[in-house]
């Protein structure tokens, strides 16, 4: 299979800065610890995206360190319940660790009211990430336009192409973000999440759905689906034809993706939380997890991933954010 | 008396719901919005309980609350069952199910305390190693690690 | 790949000692969570999901679909024994299956339940199997308006429970809508009647309310006249149903299957509407509806086949589509997703090992079900005799264990415990309550869908006319609006 050098030099800048460790050096590993399985919150239920990537990570946790580890889907509130329980009630002793989406930022800012800030939750390692996709028909009038036609289209006929939205998070914010950029005007249908848009893309009964690689790569592989835009820095090594947002709109602001990441609560003792990060950092480093991941068709950040200190990087994203909701006035 | 209380509590809870949800919105650019269906859903209950203080033939006929030692048993197990929900978080989920299944066996219906401590060891440790360990799941633990 | 070939590929795959091991291990795990109240099918799939990553695809596949049809059958056993459902659909089951227990007829009661799931199973998998492609092109297509059509016609169903009191009828139902009001609004993404409680965000849970307001509230009940010994009324009276039992529930059971079949199809269907609607239409269609809550077979027969047919029916746009149509089939979807397989339009062509695996392993799941089920029915019939004093503490155990494992969270036991005083209190005072749960399980999609039909139509609320499927549910439901009245008027003063 002929590899692109962009797809060569993202996959040594995964392996080069892990390559040295595998497995977990004996001195890390703490007095007593652990006694009893160690507990990994997921907050969005079994099945989904988030809770797959959170059991692949666990299995190799368990191959690196052959600790015990049980996956707890907290859910509740589209990820609220779970979130307020690692940053408040959780007790701060190692055997608590979120697998969280930096959805959790838009949680603590718009909704936490003030009980917990994201820097409750200190994380530990940066797993993969995945940008948000629109994706169109493959039969009728929309059937093989590109994203500026659509937009035109759009523009010139306002409210008439319906768009699969998820109100209040990343979907609606780059709708809205691409209407001001082009002035195109769609019809917002409102779903409770990306995969049911798919469907209802598929089904014919919207114009556009907003959604991951893994939600519709099985619609796509047998054409149901096209691919429009990806709202990434880097065009997506397994769809290279599809441009990104920023190149279509001619900018650098329409970067959206669901960033997941390993946290502990704040107090952890740190002995216990390097070795909770050394643990996250090995199985990251076991190429047969990469594989998997890659075949969720998720990408890697190559900022996080070289990061010496993961907390301040992603603390910078998640401020970034925060900038993000005070321009359009979500935030005071 | 307690039917003529509760319809009051239908009508109370229909229109405090129903005003709520006027203040949160009731009609969007492209229909019903957050407040609408909650608006109907407390009017209907409101008026129903209206219905209910007003026509004899809906009410119940005698029904028969529960006096004396019954009335204990009854209120014993909600008591149990509270203080169960309560003590999990702070004792973990085997000490309080253990207590509040020893208070229940003793007090609600008088059985031996050899059955009764029997009885709560077993069942305790069954639902422990059936949902903690076959099936896997992390029960609350107390301060003692289990 | 012809569906007889597929069937004939997939028993190949099957048939082998462990792939045939781990569809009875699931069949058994299903039966037991079935049982036990209050933990239902998703918990035990989420909880078991690390168990099959070192299981072939075809075996961890087996094993957790026999987890969700197994605890269809076995949801029906406590429903009958005890009155307490063993999950939210085998709500129904209590109507009439418990009140059979207590005129000593458990044994006909249970085997019904599991002769009519075993039968309803396996028609609905002979419909997947020569259907499923075609099935699933239609199932797509129901959008937010048919979606909308169906729950209205889910709701006029309801209506026909309605025992007793109709003013308390559309009380309960309306308060079943102020319930799900609280938490996310799903179509602007707000918070309502929330009032800042992180766990009132979440909203109620389901199961919470279930097994308080038939759990709890049993237990309430049953513990005021503690003098009286055990459950049963009468003696038991043989332990296997007549044959005049069996003349009266074989069209429930034929009608159950259709109508799970579809209703497991379509998105937002499932067992738990599947059932409801069965009742309903049950008690609709008998020549003497004012048997029904007393004891009539067929308000067994029928919701426990169309629980299991939903079963069938909610795997076809999973493995035809990639798509799933509840939670359990989406946790499905996981398991495959975690063993490196992409469920989509082409699974069935690409893997068909797979797909007609996991469709043989359906057929033996279902047999190893009907074994497994049916001798039990002597067990279980014998639970009856154990004091009530002993019982019901564990069963008030088993509770608390089964709802917490929904969420993990502390708040839904105070829901339990909530909702347990006030079944206790409301059925006193007769009211039904299982018009409120369906109503609970239905009014979330059927305003979410009116709402999301609303805003994708260009001509307002004329889309529910112009979509051809959405135009006939709502129009019947409103013939069977209009029936109802009518059959009112004439026995004014009578019950419904």
């Amino acid at each position: 299979m002929k590899r692109s050098v962009f797809a060569l030099a993202l996959a040594a800048a995964v392996a080069a800065p892990v390559a040295a460790q595998t497995g977990i050096p004996k001195a890390v590993k703490p007095k007593d610890f652990p006694t009893q399985p160690i507990e990994y919150v997921v907050v969005y239920p079994a099945g989904g995206g988030m809770d797959v990537t959170a059991r692949l990570l666990a299995k190799y946790v368990e191959k690196s360190t052959g600790d015990k580890i049980l996956v707890n889907n907290r859910t509740g509130g589209a990820g609220m319940v779970g979130h307020t329980y690692l940053a408040t009630q959780a007790k701060p002793d190692g055997y608590t660790v979120g697998v969280l989406a930096n959805l959790v930022w838009g949680d603590a800012m718009l909704r936490g009211q003030g009980k917990w800030e994201y820097t409750d939750l200190e994380p530990i390692g940066y797993l993969n990430s995945d940008a948000l996709t629109w994706v169109g028909p493959t039969d009728g009038p929309l059937k093989g336009k590109s994203l500026k036609e659509i937009l035109q289209i759009a523009k010139d006929k306002p409210g008439t192409i319906r768009v699969a939205t998820v109100p209040g998070s990343m979907w609606e914010y780059l709708l809205e973000q691409v209407e001001a950029a082009s002035g195109a005007k769609f019809l917002r249908v409102p779903f409770q999440g990306g995969g049911a848009g798919i469907n209802a893309l598929v089904g014919g009964n919207v114009d556009i759905a907003q959604g991951f690689f893994a939600e519709f790569r099985g619609h796509l592989d047998a054409g149901k689906v096209a691919p429009l835009a990806v709202a990434s820095n880097d065009r997506m090594p397994y769809l290279k034809d599809m441009p990104t947002f920023n190149e279509a709109l001619g900018g650098k602001d329409y970067i959206w993706a669901v960033v997941r990441f390993v946290v502990v609560p704040k107090g952890t003792p740190a002995d216990r939380k390097a070795y909770l990060a050394a643990g996250v950092r090995a199985a990251m480093s076991d190429p047969e997890l990469v594989a998997e991941y890659r075949k969720a068709g998720v990408y890697f950040d190559p900022v996080l991933v070289n990061s010496t200190s993961i907390a301040n990087d992603l603390n910078r994203y998640a401020e970034r954010e925060r900038v993000f909701y005070q321009q359009t006035g979500r935030l005071k | 008396m307690v039917e003529r209380a509760l319809n009051v509590f239908w009508i109370l809870l229909g229109v405090g719901a129903a005003a709520h949800a006027w203040t949160i919105g009731l009609t969007g650019p492209s229909g019903p919005e957050s407040g609408l269906f909650p608006l109907l859903a407390g009017l209907i209950v409101a008026g129903a309980g209206v219905a209910l203080l007003l026509l004899p033939s809906h009410r119940a006929s005698a029904p028969a609350w529960p006096r004396g030692t019954a009335l204990g048993r009854v209120l014993g197990v909600v008591v149990g069952l509270a203080l169960m929900a309560f003590a999990i978080p702070h004792l973990g989920f085997a000490a309080a199910a253990a207590i509040t299944m020893i208070v229940l066996l003793r007090t609600v219906e008088r059985s031996s305390w050899i059955g009764s401590i029997a009885l709560t060891i077993g069942a305790v440790a069954g639902v422990m190693w059936f949902f903690g360990h076959v099936l896997g799941m992390s029960l609350p633990r107390g301060p003692w690690g289990w | 790949m012809g569906a007889l070939e597929g069937l004939a590929t997939g028993f190949g795959v099957i048939l082998t000692p462990a792939n045939l091991y781990y569809c009875f291990i699931g069949s058994l795990i299903g039966t037991l969570v079935g049982v036990l109240p209050g933990i239902g099918p998703l918990a035990a799939l989420a909880l078991l999901l690390p168990v099959t990553f070192t299981l072939t695809p075809v075996a961890g596949l087996a094993m957790l679909a026999a987890i969700f049809y197994g605890a269809m059958y076995g949801g029906s056993t406590t429903s009958i024994l005890v009155n307490i459902p063993g999950e939210a659909a085998s709500v129904v089951t209590t109507l009439d299956g418990h009140q059979l227990a207590r005129q000593g007829r458990a044994g006909a009661a249970l085997g019904i339940a599991a002769l009519g799931s075993f039968m309803a199973g396996t028609a609905s998998l002979v419909l997947l199997t020569f259907f499923a492609p075609a099935l699933a092109a239609i199932a797509i297509r129901f959008g937010p308006p048919e979606n909308f059509g169906l729950m209205v016609l889910g709701l006029v169903c309801t209506l026909y429970m309605i025992t007793g009191s109709a003013v308390k009828g559309v009380l309960t139902i309306a308060l079943g809508f102020l319930a799900t009001a609280i938490g996310i609004d799903v179509v602007n993404g707000r918070d309502r009647f929330t009032f800042g409680s992180v766990n009132l965000i979440a909203g109620i849970e389901l199961l919470a309310v279930v097994i308080g307001l038939f759990g709890v509230a049993e237990i309430l009940a049953n513990v005021e006249h503690l003098a009286r010994n055990t459950l049963l009324a009468e003696r038991i009276r043989g332990l296997w149903p007549t044959a005049a039992d069996w003349r009266a529930s074989w069209r429930p059971i034929l009608r159950g299957s259709g109508l799970g079949f579809l209703l497991g199809l379509v998105p937002g269907g499932g067992p738990v509407t599947a059932a409801f609607m069965s009742y309903a239409v049950e008690r609709r269609i008998a020549r003497d509806p004012a048997r029904f809550g007393k004891g009539a077979i067929e308000g067994v027969a029928g919701p426990e086949s169309a629980n299991n047919a939903a079963v069938a029916g909610s795997m076809i746009p999973l493995l035809s589509l990639g798509i799933p149509s509840n939670a359990v089939t989406a946790l499905l979807l996981g398991a495959l997703v975690i063993q490196g397989i992409q469920p989509g339009p082409l699974f069935m062509t690409q893997r068909p090992d797979l797909f007609w695996g996991v469709v043989a392993s359906m057929y033996v799941g279902n047999v190893f079900l009907l074994v497994l089920n049916l001798p039990l029915v002597g067990l279980w019939v014998q639970l009856l005799r154990v004091p009530y004093r002993v019982l019901f503490p564990i069963v008030l155990l088993l509770a608390v264990v089964g709802t917490y494992s929904a969420n993990k969270n502390v708040f839904d036991l105070w829901v339990m415990l909530g909702f347990g005083v006030a079944g206790y209190v409301l059925r006193k005072l007769e009211y039904d309550l299982a018009p409120f749960v369906i109503a609970f399980v239905l009014a979330p999609l059927l305003e979410q869908s009116l709402r999301q039909s609303l805003v994708m139509s260009p001509d307002g609320a004329m889309i529910l006319v112009q979509r051809p499927v959405t135009a006939a549910l709502l129009a019947a439901s409103a013939v069977l609006v209009v029936l109802m009245l009518r059959r009112k008027r004439p026995s004014k003063g009578g019950s419904t």
